[in-house]
């Protein structure tokens, strides 16, 4: 970080301690840190620039007075920076997403204290309600339920890779969301090993009457983790497929001279690859590999046997 | 830079100084207050002056700088400055702190901490990670300007635009600004994340925004619902246990069938073909568009351009 923008960080954080140390007399020192996020001895370095504070004509009266008493902080008298400075369009905003995102999740409470918090941030930002909308697949209730009390459930499952159906059993942890579908990092008692659902993709949710140890919830792991021995496939696309490029996690990126790009994906099913070169059109092309190049063309002509009955 | 904690001092000090002068203080006034101590050099002091005010505006602290006789005085209005009192209780300010950790808006998480600060601090003990929501770099100036009611110009595929930004949505994961197009005099909806280059806001007070005004109303649920051409029902048979994600992709009240066989035979409103056939290829060979013909033909004609590659 530059030294300008790391004063301006240092100075953010005493503009919102000032007001908040006259309200809050008589706190300690380890709680404030906690409060503010910095370690002690960044507070300490605070504290001592807030005794610096002072106005013209620079008269004792014109200081901030921080009296200490063993670890406990009691700013006594503060004549300016009485409340924080107004928040900036990106904290406003940003808070007011991340509020109205939480209340979004199924099962949260509308009426709770996050609701009326956010009904008075709206009223002093002067805005309309940020509505956040997530999908709610069907089962997302189940697997939430599952997951917090660590049953393990019985499941029938799309891959939409190998485009099949499956049951297993599986030990849930808890959904998240993320590049716009719900997951759940689960223990697959199929496969033997741990892997990610998508919740929409769950036909069906049947109780067992096993348990399991339930995970509290962590930073979910990556959504999406190419495995080493994917196949790297190459395509051109038109400018029209450049949606392929923005939604999915592409290996590399190149635009053409002429137009559209060059892009590689890592590839697991074929089903996968073929749903893409449908939806992406004629002017799409596999390079590489080249068992790869007729993927596009032979599904589209099963799917065109299904219509001209041959 | 050594000067780093004098620097935060002096901002600090200059700060208060504009927030409690009621007529303003000239730059000459500043830079002499020995107090203040900035550099003795005019030079010098000019630059470091000008720094400081740069550094005091991009945290957005309303510098006043009003022309007096050729002279500006510059000053720091308490009733821009502070922010109102929200009268947060401690569980309120305990389900904010749950919600800043809960979602993560990428680099906006650190602006809904650094929110969090001026409110009073983390309260509790935050949340466990719920959903991602990245923000993009659109969506302050964005969410300024419709506060503000300023018209706003950006690009947006190849072509500037200028709108009324009148709201902003999330709706699956993705952005969005509804507002009215100022050039196609219709209401308009725009991805957040596809908006080009700056967004650069006009005059405040430009318009007003009905009562009832949802942005979320103006997104349409399915991808065939897109455009403003009318609608034609379109019935695609969906094979037997391939109807999966379909009850909670669909409106609730599509029309929908299931056949002998256990197939489903859903009768969708279409507006736009290319939404449509995207719905369709995503089962592969396991949907079918049954009517009206120009929606077969629609797919099949797709198909066959795939399938015989030209060269």
């Amino acid at each position: 970080m530059s030294p300008r923008r790391e004063a301006e960080g240092d100075l953010q954080r005493v503009l919102a301690l000032v007001p908040w140390l006259s309200t809050n007399r008589g706190a300690t020192k380890t709680e404030i840190a906690a409060r503010f996020g910095v370690p002690l001895d960044q507070l300490e370095r605070d504290l001592a620039l807030i005794m610096m504070v002072g106005v013209p004509p620079y008269s004792p009266g014109d200081y901030i007075d921080i009296d200490y008493e063993g670890d406990t902080v009691d700013v006594s008298f503060a004549p300016y920076f009485t409340r924080p400075l107004r928040l900036t369009a990106a904290e406003g905003f940003a808070l007011l997403a991340a509020g109205r995102a939480l209340l979004a999740v199924p099962g949260s409470d509308e009426q709770g204290p996050l609701a009326t918090a956010l009904d008075k941030l709206e009223a002093v930002l002067g805005v309309a309600e940020v509505v956040v909308d997530f999908a709610a697949p069907d089962h997302l209730g189940a697997v939430r339920d599952a997951a917090e009390n660590g049953d393990r459930i019985e499941i029938e499952y799309w891959s939409a890779g190998r485009d099949a159906l499956t049951t297993r059993r599986i030990d849930p942890g808890p959904p998240f969301f993320a590049l716009g579908e719900w997951y759940t990092d689960a223990y697959d008692h199929l496969r033997e090993e741990p892997r990610m659902f998508r919740v929409d993709r769950i036909r069906a949710v049947r109780g067992t009457d096993e348990s399991f140890p339930p995970v509290p919830a962590g930073p979910p792991s990556a959504v999406y983790s190419p495995r080493r021995d994917d196949q790297r496939v190459t395509l051109e696309l038109p400018a029209s497929a450049s949606w392929i490029a923005e939604d999915l996690p592409a290996e590399s990126v190149d635009e053409l001279p002429e137009g559209g790009q060059r892009v590689v994906l890592a590839v697991s099913e074929t089903a996968w690859l073929e749903r893409l070169l449908l939806r992406a059109g004629p002017d799409a092309r596999v390079i590489e590999p080249a068992e790869s190049v007729g993927i596009g063309p032979a599904a589209a002509r099963r799917l065109l046997a299904r219509y001209e009955g041959t | 830079m050594n000067d780093a904690p004098d620097r935060r001092e002096r901002l600090l000090n200059l700060l208060a100084a504009l927030l409690e002068s009621r007529h303003g203080l000239t730059r000459d006034e500043i830079v002499t207050n020995i107090s203040l101590g900035y550099p003795a050099a005019p030079e010098s002091a000019r630059k470091a002056f000008e720094r400081d005010k740069a550094s005091l505006r991009a945290m957005e602290v309303p510098v006043r700088e009003e022309n007096d006789n050729n002279v500006f005085r510059y000053r720091v209005d308490p009733k821009e400055y502070y922010l109102p009192d929200l009268d947060l209780s401690d569980t309120e300010l305990e389900s904010l702190h749950v919600a800043v950790t809960a979602i993560g808006l990428g680099s906006g998480s650190g602006e809904g901490a650094g929110a969090l600060m001026k409110l009073g601090g983390l309260e509790g003990t935050g949340g466990m990670p719920v959903a991602e929501l990245p923000l993009v770099d659109s969506l302050a100036p964005l969410f300024d300007a419709s506060r503000q009611q300023s018209v706003v110009g950006f690009e947006y595929r190849g072509r500037p635009r200028r709108i009324e930004p009148w709201g902003l949505t999330s709706k699956f994961g993705r952005w969005y600004v509804v507002g009215q197009d100022l050039d196609a005099s219709e209401m308009r909806v725009f991805r957040a994340d596809r908006i080009e280059g700056e967004v650069v806001a006009e005059e405040p007070g430009a318009f007003t925004v009905p009562p009832d005004f949802r942005a979320d109303a103006y997104l349409a649920d399915q991808p065939w619902e897109y455009g403003a051409g009318s609608a034609m029902p379109v019935r695609v048979r969906i094979d037997a246990g391939y109807e999966v994600d379909l009850a909670g992709q669909l409106n609730p009240e599509t029309p929908i069938e299931r056949a002998a066989d256990g197939s489903v035979i859903v009768e969708l409103s279409v507006v736009n073909l290319g939404g449509l056939r995207s719905f369709v290829l995503g089962y592969l060979d396991h949907a079918e568009v049954l009517s009206p013909p120009e929606a077969r033909a629609a797919i099949t004609d797709w198909l066959h351009a795939i399938a015989q590659p030209t060269a």
